[in-house]
């Protein structure tokens, strides 16, 4: 991990993340939220919110979050269930960055694709952050 | 817990989506982070979190949207997972002994689809997230 959030500029491209929405994965996700809505559709079904939480998970491989960092919003659309063992790819970029009181405000969009590159997903997340971290306590 | 529903379309305007209640700890919070990898020390490090603005650990944000999800894949079924889109802004911060309420009513139904006004309470009737939520009907 070389690079941390609040650094990024606008406009910045993250590099495209692949994962798996692996058997054990699912299962951890639905455990830590106590997802007992899924399981009544099917036992292959994934929530929506696990992609979205996934996807961000990957892309944190490539840009860390600071110490401190506040999530201020969040947009999201669903665009098909998705099961079990599928494989997807995310990609985001920084749409916005702004500087304000040794804060950082960023908004990055998210888009979400399938095996064969169709849509799944997108998502916008705001999100703020000291751009000195040693300073947030 | 989390109720189990009306149908979707017995949902009219006015009518309220039954709702997810969660006990808040901070194990829960901890195993989202294992999740969905943010491991921020502002959720999973009480003495940090105790030292920054919020004066103790907090929720991942996701965790909390995943309680309104959750609301909305019981109330509307695979129609969520298809189409669904949620606008949500983070309020206030929930924290460990908390007692989440995810709740919500249907505004309107327009072009096929139910819009929703959301949300997430404490159990002092703080209003930790607000959102609109939308599925196809």
């Amino acid at each position: 991990m070389s690079v941390t959030l609040e650094k990024l500029p606008k406009g910045h491209q993250f590099p495209p993340a692949e994962f798996e929405l692996s058997p054990e994965w699912v299962s951890q996700y639905v455990a830590a939220v106590e997802d007992a809505a899924i399981g009544r559709l099917g036992d292959d079904l994934v929530p929506p919110m696990a992609v979205a939480a996934l996807s961000i998970r990957a892309l944190l491989d490539a840009a860390s979050l600071p110490p401190g960092a506040i999530h201020l919003g969040q947009e999201l659309a669903f665009l098909r269930p998705l099961s079990i063992g599928e494989r997807l790819s995310a990609r985001a970029r920084v749409a916005s960055r702004g500087e304000r009181q040794g804060w950082a405000l960023m908004s990055i969009e998210l888009d979400v694709a399938d095996g064969a590159g169709r849509p799944v997903m997108t998502g916008r997340a705001t999100v703020t952050m000291p751009l000195d971290p040693e300073r947030t306590a | 817990m989390t109720r189990q529903t009306e149908q979707p379309a017995a949902l009219q305007a006015g009518s309220e989506i039954p709702p997810v209640v969660k006990e808040l700890t901070q194990a829960k919070i901890d195993a989202y982070a294992r999740a969905g990898g943010d491991n921020n020390p502002l959720h999973t490090d009480p003495e940090f979190a105790a030292k920054t603005q919020f004066g103790g650990a907090i929720a991942h944000g996701m965790l909390v949207l995943a309680y309104l999800s959750q609301m909305m894949t019981a109330a509307f079924g695979q129609a969520w997972l298809s189409r669904g889109r949620l606008k949500a802004r983070f309020r206030a911060p929930a924290r460990p002994g908390d007692t989440i309420v995810a709740s919500g009513r249907l505004l309107r139904r327009e072009g096929g689809r139910a819009i929703c006004q959301v949300e997430c309470r404490n159990q002092r009737g703080e209003v930790l997230v607000s959102a609109e939520a939308e599925a196809p009907v």
